[in-house]
C-alpha cells in the first residue's frame, strides 16, 4: 500500500474539485486530489458549455445570476483560451410570455448584467438561421466554454502550484478518528483503478467536491447529504447552427439553450430528478423534446443531423427541499460537517454551476482555512492558468493551423482535425488510460463519424508508442499521475507539433534521452489497459452509447459504415481478449441482455 | 427500349448488369454516386459467420443450409451461388484481376493444409488490426495472407501512412499463435508528405521508380519471411508492382492487407467491373438519384431520376433494384422509426419501433435488428408483398437491399451481391427471351 | 454573405459519411498537393467556418476547380463543389478580389469590348508579348487557350439573316451565352439551323452573362445582379410557356441550379420559373426524339470508305445536370459515325480556373487523362480519317481540348447540324442559303 500525506485532500476531479485543488495549492497547502476516473468524467464533461452571463437566472434566482455575472468576467481573464467569446442572445419567440422580456431587461439592469436590446432584423443578419418569427432580442455576455480544456488547464495550474492530482483513483473509505464528540475525518483510502493498488492518504482536511457523487462520499463518513440529482439531456448537431449562444427569453425551462461549442451546436436541456448519479439514460421523449424545442429557436434543427445525445447529472443541494429539481437552487452549497454533523476536518462543496466553479472553490478553501485556523487569501481570481496568452479560441483555429503544414499533419481524427502530434502530445503530457480520455483532451472521435476512422488510428498510434517505450531503457511503471500536466497546447495542432519530441523518420516515436519518464497508463506495458484490443472495444462502445439514442437518417447510415469498417474490414469483434475486463467495461454490462 | 434498367452501381448492380448484358439484354445502370465497392476490402466474403456465432464458417457449402429459411442464400440454393461465383471469376479474370479461393491458389498447393480444391472452403486472411478475416475468394495479391500458411511473417508498414499499424497487426497475430513481427520502411525518399491516404500511395506505386524502390526496401527488411504490406500496391499498374515485389522477395510470398476506406482493392474491383461493362456497351450513369416511378397495372413503366430542373424519365422493360441497404442508401430509417425503401417504397421486413432497432452493445454478435431490414423476394428475386405475391411483374431486387440478412455481421456482403445479382439478371434474361419450348 | 443555409448546399454536408469516395475521384487533388481534396475542403472544413469569423482559415479551398466530379460520385448527395464555392465567396468578401479574377469573372464585358474591334483585339491579345505581359501583370497564364473574337457577333448574324429566319407558331427561346455571342457565333448558327429544321421559330431576347464566372470567382453580389436581370428578361417568355434552350451547358446549368442554389434564391418565384423552363439543347432534343419529333434525315459525315471517328467528352458541367449524355443518344443516330465516349473526369480548364498562372499546369495535368483518351482513339487513324475532331458541349472545355490535343473541337450541335446537311463542320459555317 502506498501512503501519501496532504494538508488538504480533495475528492472529485470535476471543475469544482480541480478548482479547489488549484485554490488550495495557491494558498500554500499541500494538496492532493483524487478522481475515480479521468478529470471531467462526471458532470463537468457532460455539460453544454455555456459560460453564463447570469441573465438566464436573473429573475428566477438572482443570487446565482449575480454570482455568474462576476465569475464570467473573472474566467474570461483567468481561463481566456478555454473560452470562445460568442456573445449570447435572449430571443423572444412567438410562444413566449410577452411581459417577461421587460422584466428581464429591468432585472439585468438592476443586477448589473450587461444587456442590450437589438432589433430582430439585426439579430437575424448575424444569425440567419434563427427563427424569423422572433420579436425581440437582447444581447448579453454569454460565451462558450470548453469544460474539458478549462479543467485540465486548472489542473495544470494546480500541479504547478504543487498540488498532486491522481485521476483513476477511486475513493473507497474515509478515515475517521477521535472520540465521540470530537470526531474528525483524517484521510482516505483510494484504489488505483489501473493497478488495483490501495493508496492511503492522510490529510488534515478533506473537501468533498464529488458533485453528483457527494452524497455517496459523505455517506462514507456516516453523514447524510441528500443531493437533488437533476439529469439533463443534451444533443449535438453536426455543424454549428448559430455562432452566438441562443437562449429563450423566458423563465428557464427545457430545451431553451443552444450553445455553439467548437464545431457543433448543443441544444439543452431537460431536468429529470434521478436517484443515482450514474443514471445517464437518454429517453426517447427527451430527444423528441429537445428537437421540438430546438425548432423554436432554429426552425429545421430537428431535420439537421444529430451526432450524439448524452446526459449529465446536476449536483444540486438545498436544505429541506421538496419539489422538482428544475426548481432547486443553482446556488452554491457549502456544508461544514463540523457544524452540521459534528464531524471535523470535512467539508462538502456542491450545487452551483460550471460558471461559478472558481467561486465555489474559493468559499470551500476559505472555510478550510477557518477550520485549520489559518488566514490565507484566495489568489485564483488574479492568477492566470497556463495558456491564456493564446487569447480566446475561435472555431477556425485548428483548420488554420493545419493549413500551414497540411501535408505533414497526419490527421488521426479527420472530423475534428486531430493530428498525430496532438494525440502523442496528449498522451505524454497528461494521464491517459482510455481513448475516451484522449477524446476529452483533444476532441478525438467527437465529429460526424463518431470514431469510425480515428479509433483504429488512435489505437495503432498508442500501440506504436508503447512499442517504442519497450525498446527504450526500462523504467519502472509510473502511476498515471506521474505524467506532467502540460495541457496548454493540447488543443493546438501547431503547438503540439512544436512541443512533441522529434521523431525518427523511419519508425515509431522515440522517447528523447534524458527526459523524465512521462508514461501514461495507456502506454505502460504492464497495465492491463494497455491492451490495444480493449482500448478499441471500449471506445467503440463508448461512442455507440451516445449515438444509439439519436440513430436515424444519415447518422444511422454513418454507423453502418462504422460497422463495415470494424466488422467487415477489421473483424474487431474477433480479436484476442474480447471478453477481458477493463476500467471502462464496468460502465456497460458485457453480457447485456435486451 | 432497354430490357433492363439497373438502379445502383455497387457490386450487385454492376455485376447484374454485366450478367444481363452477356445474356444479350440491352442494359443501362443509373446510380446516385459510386457504390459501396469502394469501401470494402476487395475480397469476396461469402459467409464468414452464422448469425450469433463467434466461430467462423469453414465451408459455406456446408453452412448455407444452417442459415434461417428466409435467408437469400437459402432462397437461391448452393448451386445457384456456385454458378454466380464462377461467372464472377470469369468476369474479373477477363478484366485482368483474377479472383480465386485463397485455399486453392497455385502458390498454396504445396503448403500444409492446402487442399488444392476450391469448393466452399473459406480462408482466414489478415485484417488491418491482425484479426482473422473469413474470406471465400480473394484477388491474387491478397490470397497469400492465408493464415493456414504457418511460415513466419513480417508485416511491413510505410511511414507517412496513418492507416496501417504493422506492430499492432503482428502482436495480435502472435497472440493467436502465428509467427509475425512488424517493421516499417521509410517513404521519405518517395514522398515528402506524411499524411498519405491509401489511394495516394497506390497512385505513387503506379510509378515504376517507386515500385522498384519499394521492392528494394521490402527485400531489405524481410529476413526470409512472408511479407504483408498494406493494400496500396498500385491502382492501375498493380500487376507490375506485384511483379517487382515478387522478384525482390524471391520465392517468399508477399501479400496485401486491406485498409480503411478508400479501399484500393475495392477501387480495382470497381474499375474492372466498369471496364467490362463498357466493353459490353453498357452505360453507367452516375449522379442520377432515382426519385419516382410510374406504373401500368402491375408493371413498372418508368423510373425517374432527379436533375437540376425536371425529373428525367427512364423507360425499360424490367427494373432491378440494387440500391443497397441502409449503408448504400437504398433503405432509409427516419426519426419516427419508419424504415423505407427509397425508390419504390416496397414492403419491408423491419422492426416497427426505433426502440427495437438496436442492441446495447455495439459488437453484439447477433447484430442490430434495424440492419436486417430489407425487401423480401421470391426465388426469382422479385419483391413480394405481404401476401407473398410479386409486387410488380417486372421488378427485381438484389444485394444488400434484401431482407433476412445482415451482410456486414455475416461477412457475406460480396457473396450476397454476386449471387443475388446474378440470379436476378438470369431471371430477367429468362423472362425477356424465354428458352424455346422443347419440341417433342 | 451566402455561406449558410439550412435548405441548401450549406446543410448538405450533413449527408457526408466521410467515406472518401469524393477524394478518390477528385482530379485536382490527384495532380496537386495544393488542393487538399473535396472531403477535406468541403464537408470537413466547413464545420470550422462560420459567419463573422476573424478570417478564412483555409486558403487552399481556392484550388478547388469547381468541376463537380465530387458531387457526381458522392453516394450521399453532398453538394461539395457548392460548399467550396461559398467558402471562396467568403474569402472574397473578407479579402477582396484580385484584378485578374475580377476580369475573368466579367468575360461578358471582355467579349463586348473585343467585339467592338475584333481584329484589333485579337491582334493585341494574341501575340507573345501581350500574353507575357498579361501573365506578369495580371496572372493570366501565357499558354492558356484564350479564344479569338469573331468578326461578326452572333446577334449581328441573326439580324443580318433575319429575312431567312423561320417564323412559326412553335417557338423556343435561345440563351446563347457570351462565348457564342463573341467567340463562336457558329455554335449559335448551328443551333438556330437545327431548331428551324425541327420547325421551331427561334427567339433570341436580350440577355446577359449567366454569372457563372462570377460565381466561380466568389463574386456573389455581382452574380446575383446578373441573374436577376436575366430572370427579368426571360420571364415574359416563360410565362407564355416557351422553353429556354441553351447550347452552352455551363450557362444552362447556372440558370437551372448553380445561381439559385449558391445565391439562396430558390424561394424566388421568377428564379424558380427560369430554373424549371431551362433546357440544355440536347436534353430538349432528346425529349423531341423520344416524342418521335426529331427529323431522321441524318446523313453520314464521312467520305466514302473513310471512317469518321468522333471522341466525345461529356464535360463536367453537362454531367452536373444529371441528365445523362443526351448528345450521345442523338449523335448515335448519325450513319457511320464512330462515336467514342470519354470516361475522363475533367479536361482541367474548369471555366476560368486553367487561365490563372498558378493553376494552368494543374489544369493541363488534370486534362492529361482526356488528351490521352483522344490520342488513343486516333492512334494510326489520322491520315485515313475524313475529319479528325473532338466533340464537347462546353466552350472552354473545347478550347482546352484543342489546346491539349491539337485537334479542332466542335459542339455536338455542330455535328448534328452538319448531319442534317445544314452546316459545314470544317469551315464552321452554314451551308447553302442559310
Amino acid at each position: 500500500m502506498r501512503r501519501l500525506e496532504a494538508e488538504i485532500l480533495v475528492i472529485g476531479g470535476g471543475a469544482t474539485g480541480t478548482g479547489v485543488a488549484w485554490d488550495a495549492a495557491l494558498r500554500g497547502f499541500r494538496t492532493v486530489l483524487v478522481e475515480r476516473r479521468d478529470l471531467t468524467h462526471g458532470t463537468t464533461g457532460r455539460y453544454h458549455g455555456l459560460l453564463h452571463s447570469g441573465a438566464r437566472y436573473v429573475l428566477k434566482d438572482p443570487d446565482s445570476a449575480v454570482e455568474c455575472s462576476g465569475e464570467n468576467s473573472i474566467l474570461r481573464r483567468t481561463h481566456t483560451h478555454c473560452i470562445e467569446d460568442t456573445g449570447g442572445f435572449f430571443v423572444v419567440t412567438p410562444e413566449d410570455e410577452k411581459d417577461y422580456p421587460d422584466r428581464f431587461a429591468a432585472a439585468c439592469l438592476r443586477h448589473g448584467i450587461p444587456c442590450e436590446e437589438l432589433s430582430a432584423a439585426a439579430a437575424l443578419r448575424r444569425e440567419p438561421l434563427l427563427n424569423p418569427g422572433i420579436s425581440r432580442v437582447f444581447e448579453v455576455p454569454d460565451a462558450a466554454a470548453d469544460s474539458f480544456l478549462a479543467t485540465h488547464a486548472t489542473a495544470q495550474a494546480a500541479s504547478q502550484a504543487g498540488a498532486q492530482l491522481l485521476p483513476y483513483h477511486e475513493l473507497v473509505g474515509l478515515q475517521i478518528s477521535g472520540a465521540e464528540g470530537s470526531r474528525a475525518v483524517t484521510g482516505a483510502t483510494v484504489v488505483d483503478a489501473v493497478s488495483g493498488e490501495e493508496v492511503r492518504i492522510d490529510a488534515d482536511l478533506v473537501i468533498n467536491a464529488a458533485g453528483a457523487w457527494a452524497g455517496r462520499v459523505a455517506a462514507l463518513a456516516d453523514i447524510e447529504v441528500r443531493m437533488i440529482l437533476g439529469r439533463g439531456v443534451m444533443l449535438a448537431t453536426n455543424t454549428r447552427l448559430t455562432n452566438t449562444v441562443i437562449n429563450r427569453c423566458k423563465m428557464p425551462g427545457d430545451g431553451d439553450i443552444l450553445v455553439p461549442i467548437h464545431t457543433v451546436s448543443v441544444i439543452g436541456t431537460t431536468d429529470e430528478q434521478v436517484n443515482q448519479p450514474e443514471d445517464l439514460r437518454v429517453e426517447a421523449w427527451e430527444v423528441d423534446l429537445m428537437l421540438a424545442e430546438g425548432d423554436k429557436l432554429v426552425p429545421g434543427l430537428s431535420r439537421s443531423r444529430i451526432l450524439r445525445a448524452w446526459a449529465g447529472v446536476r449536483p444540486l443541494y438545498q436544505d429541506n427541499f421538496s419539489g422538482e429539481s428544475r426548481d432547486a437552487t443553482r446556488s452554491t452549497a457549502l456544508l461544514d460537517h463540523a457544524k452540521r454533523d459534528g464531524i471535523g476536518g470535512f467539508l462538502t462543496i456542491t450545487g452551483g454551476k460550471w460558471t461559478t466553479f472558481r467561486r465555489m472553490a474559493e468559499s470551500a478553501v476559505d472555510a478550510a482555512c477557518a477550520q485549520l485556523g489559518v488566514s490565507r487569501p484566495c489568489r485564483t481570481a488574479d492568477t492566470f492558468v497556463p495558456g491564456v496568452e493564446q487569447g480566446h479560441y475561435w472555431l477556425g483555429h485548428r483548420l488554420e493551423e493545419i493549413e500551414e503544414n497540411r501535408l505533414q499533419a497526419e490527421l488521426v481524427c479527420e472530423c475534428e482535425l486531430v493530428t498525430r502530434s496532438m494525440l502523442e502530445n496528449a498522451v505524454r503530457r497528461n494521464p491517459t488510460v482510455t481513448l475516451d480520455d484522449l477524446r476529452r483532451d483533444v476532441r478525438l472521435g467527437m465529429g460526424p463519424c463518431q470514431g469510425g476512422f480515428c479509433t483504429y488510428r488512435a489505437v495503432g498510434i498508442l500501440h506504436q508508442m508503447r512499442a517504442a517505450g519497450e525498446t527504450g531503457p526500462q523504467e519502472p511503471a509510473a502511476p498515471p499521475g506521474a505524467a506532467e500536466w502540460e495541457v496548454d497546447s493540447l488543443q493546438s495542432p501547431a503547438r503540439s507539433e512544436n512541443v512533441a519530441p522529434a521523431r525518427a523518420s523511419a519508425g515509431p516515436v522515440q522517447v528523447p534521452p534524458g527526459e523524465a519518464p512521462q508514461v501514461s497508463a495507456a502506454i505502460d506495458p504492464q497495465a492491463a489497459v494497455s491492451q490495444p484490443n480493449l482500448l478499441l472495444r471500449d471506445f467503440l462502445q463508448e461512442r455507440w452509447k451516445g449515438v444509439a439514442p439519436i440513430l436515424w437518417g444519415q447518422q444511422l447510415r454513418q454507423e453502418r459504415l462504422d460497422e463495415l469498417i470494424y466488422l467487415s474490414i477489421l473483424n474487431a469483434d474477433h480479436l484476442p481478449g474480447q471478453e477481458e475486463e477493463s476500467p471502462m467495461s464496468g460502465f456497460y454490462r458485457l453480457n447485456s441482455e435486451d | 427500349m432497354l430490357d433492363l434498367l439497373v438502379i445502383g452501381a455497387g457490386l450487385t448492380g454492376l455485376f447484374a448488369a454485366y450478367a444481363a448484358a452477356r445474356a444479350g439484354l440491352r442494359v443501362r445502370v443509373i446510380a446516385k454516386g459510386m457504390g459501396a465497392t469502394h469501401w470494402h476490402a476487395g475480397t469476396i466474403d461469402l459467409l464468414g459467420y452464422l448469425p450469433g456465432e463467434q466461430k467462423p464458417v469453414a465451408d459455406w457449402v456446408e453452412a448455407v443450409p444452417e442459415l434461417p429459411a428466409a435467408h437469400p442464400y437459402r432462397n437461391l440454393g448452393v448451386d445457384a451461388i456456385r454458378t454466380a461465383m464462377v461467372e464472377f471469376q470469369r468476369l474479373v479474370a477477363g478484366a485482368g484481376l483474377p479472383y480465386e479461393s485463397a485455399a486453392a491458389g497455385p502458390w498454396f498447393a504445396g503448403v500444409a493444409g492446402g487442399s488444392g480444391e476450391q469448393d466452399g472452403r473459406n480462408s482466414m486472411l489478415i485484417s488491418p488490426v491482425g484479426a482473422p478475416r473469413p474470406v471465400y475468394l480473394a484477388p491474387a495479391a491478397q490470397q497469400p495472407a492465408n493464415l493456414a500458411d504457418t511460415r513466419p511473417m513480417v508485416i511491413v508498414g510505410l511511414t507517412g501512412m496513418p492507416d496501417f499499424y504493422p506492430t499492432l497487426i503482428a502482436e495480435n497475430l502472435c497472440r493467436q499463435g502465428h509467427r509475425a513481427r512488424g517493421a516499417t520502411v521509410p517513404l521519405d525518399k518517395l514522398t515528402a508528405r506524411r499524411d498519405n491516404s491509401p489511394l495516394q500511395l497506390a497512385r505513387l506505386f503506379d510509378e515504376p521508380a517507386a515500385q522498384a524502390r519499394l521492392a528494394e526496401m521490402v527485400a531489405d527488411v524481410a529476413a526470409g519471411e512472408r511479407v504483408g504490406l498494406p493494400a496500396v500496391l498500385g491502382l492501375h499498374r498493380h500487376a507490375r508492382t506485384c511483379a517487382h515485389l515478387q522478384e525482390a522477395t524471391g520465392a517468399r510470398a508477399f501479400f496485401e492487407i486491406p485498409t480503411l476506406p478508400p479501399s484500393v482493392p475495392g477501387l480495382r474491383l470497381d474499375t474492372a467491373l466498369r471496364e467490362s461493362l463498357a466493353g459490353q456497351g453498357v452505360r453507367v450513369e452516375t449522379g442520377m438519384e432515382a426519385c419516382g416511378f410510374g406504373t401500368d397495372g402491375r408493371r413498372i413503366e418508368w423510373v425517374e431520376s432527379e436533375t437540376g430542373s425536371r425529373p428525367l424519365r427512364h423507360s425499360a422493360r424490367n427494373f432491378l433494384l440494387a440500391t443497397g441497404g441502409i449503408l448504400g442508401g437504398g433503405i432509409h430509417g427516419d426519426r419516427c422509426g419508419r424504415v423505407r425503401e427509397v425508390v419504390f417504397d416496397l414492403p419491408l421486413t423491419a422492426p416497427q419501433a426505433r426502440s427495437q432497432w438496436l442492441r446495447p452493445l455495439f459488437l453484439d454478435s447477433r447484430g442490430h435488428p434495424v440492419f436486417q431490414c430489407g425487401v423480401a423476394v421470391d426465388a426469382r428475386c422479385q419483391p413480394l408483398d405481404e401476401s407473398g405475391a410479386p409486387v410488380y411483374d417486372n421488378l427485381w431486387a438484389a444485394g444488400a437491399v434484401l431482407a433476412h440478412t445482415d451482410p456486414i455481421r455475416e461477412r457475406s456482403r460480396e457473396g450476397i451481391a454476386i449471387a443475388t445479382g446474378y440470379a436476378a439478371a438470369a431471371a430477367v434474361a429468362r423472362d425477356v427471351s424465354p428458352p424455346p419450348a422443347a419440341d417433342n | 454573405m451566402h455561406t449558410v443555409s439550412l435548405h441548401s448546399a450549406g446543410m448538405s454536408l450533413d449527408a457526408c459519411i466521410k467515406c472518401n469516395i469524393c477524394t478518390s475521384y477528385c482530379p485536382v487533388s490527384q495532380v496537386t498537393e495544393r488542393f487538399p481534396g473535396p472531403k477535406y475542403a468541403a464537408p470537413q472544413s466547413e464545420r470550422f467556418r462560420e459567419i463573422g469569423q476573424p478570417r478564412s482559415p483555409d486558403a487552399s479551398v481556392d484550388y478547388c476547380s469547381g468541376c463537380r466530379v465530387c458531387n457526381e460520385v458522392c453516394p450521399t448527395g453532398v453538394r461539395i463543389a457548392e460548399i467550396n464555392a461559398r467558402a471562396r465567396a467568403q474569402m472574397v468578401a473578407e479579402q477582396g478580389l484580385s484584378l485578374r479574377n475580377r476580369l475573368l469573372g466579367r468575360n461578358e464585358l471582355l467579349g463586348k469590348a473585343g467585339s467592338l474591334a475584333p481584329r484589333l483585339a485579337n491582334f493585341l491579345l494574341h501575340n507573345r508579348l501581350a500574353r507575357r505581359l498579361a501573365a506578369a501583370l495580371f496572372g493570366v497564364a501565357e499558354q492558356a487557350p484564350l479564344p479569338r473574337w469573331h468578326t461578326e457577333k452572333f446577334t449581328r448574324w441573326l439580324a443580318r439573316t433575319d429575312m431567312h429566319r423561320l417564323r412559326s407558331d412553335r417557338k423556343v427561346v435561345y440563351f446563347h451565352g457570351c462565348a457564342t455571342q463573341h467567340y463562336e457565333p457558329f455554335v449559335g448558327m448551328a443551333t438556330v439551323l437545327v431548331l428551324e429544321h425541327l420547325g421551331y421559330e427561334v427567339i433570341v431576347p436580350r440577355q446577359n452573362c449567366c454569372g457563372l464566372p462570377l460565381l466561380s470567382n466568389g463574386e456573389f453580389g455581382a452574380a446575383e445582379r446578373y441573374h436577376r436581370r436575366n430572370v427579368e428578361r426571360l420571364t415574359t417568355y416563360i410565362e407564355v410557356g416557351y422553353p429556354i434552350l441553351g447550347s452552352s451547358t455551363s450557362c444552362t446549368l447556372t440558370l437551372k441550379e448553380e445561381a439559385p442554389e449558391l445565391l439562396d434564391l430558390e424561394g424566388d418565384a421568377g428564379v424558380r420559373a427560369l430554373k424549371l423552363a431551362t433546357w440544355d439543347i440536347f436534353e430538349w432534343l432528346r425529349e423531341r426524339q423520344e416524342q418521335g419529333d426529331l427529323p431522321t434525315d441524318l446523313h453520314r459525315l464521312n467520305d466514302e470508305g473513310k471512317p469518321f471517328t468522333l471522341p466525345y467528352h461529356a464535360p463536367c458541367q453537362l454531367r452536373a445536370h444529371r441528365i445523362g449524355k443526351p448528345a450521345l443518344d442523338i449523335l448515335a443516330q448519325i450513319p457511320e459515325l464512330e462515336l467514342r465516349e470519354s470516361h475522363a473526369r475533367c479536361c482541367g480548364i474548369a471555366g476560368t480556373y486553367g487561365y490563372k498562372v498558378e493553376k494552368y499546369q494543374i489544369a493541363m495535368d488534370v486534362g492529361a487523362e482526356l488528351f490521352g483518351f483522344v490520342a488513343a482513339q486516333y492512334a494510326g487513324l489520322e491520315a485515313s480519317s475524313s475529319f479528325a475532331c473532338t466533340a464537347c458541349d462546353s466552350e472552354t472545355c473545347r478550347w482546352q481540348l484543342e489546346h491539349g490535343t491539337g485537334l479542332p473541337s466542335r459542339h455536338p450541335i455542330e455535328i448534328l447540324a452538319a448531319a442534317y446537311g445544314l452546316y459545314d463542320l470544317q469551315a464552321r459555317r452554314p451551308r447553302g442559303g442559310n
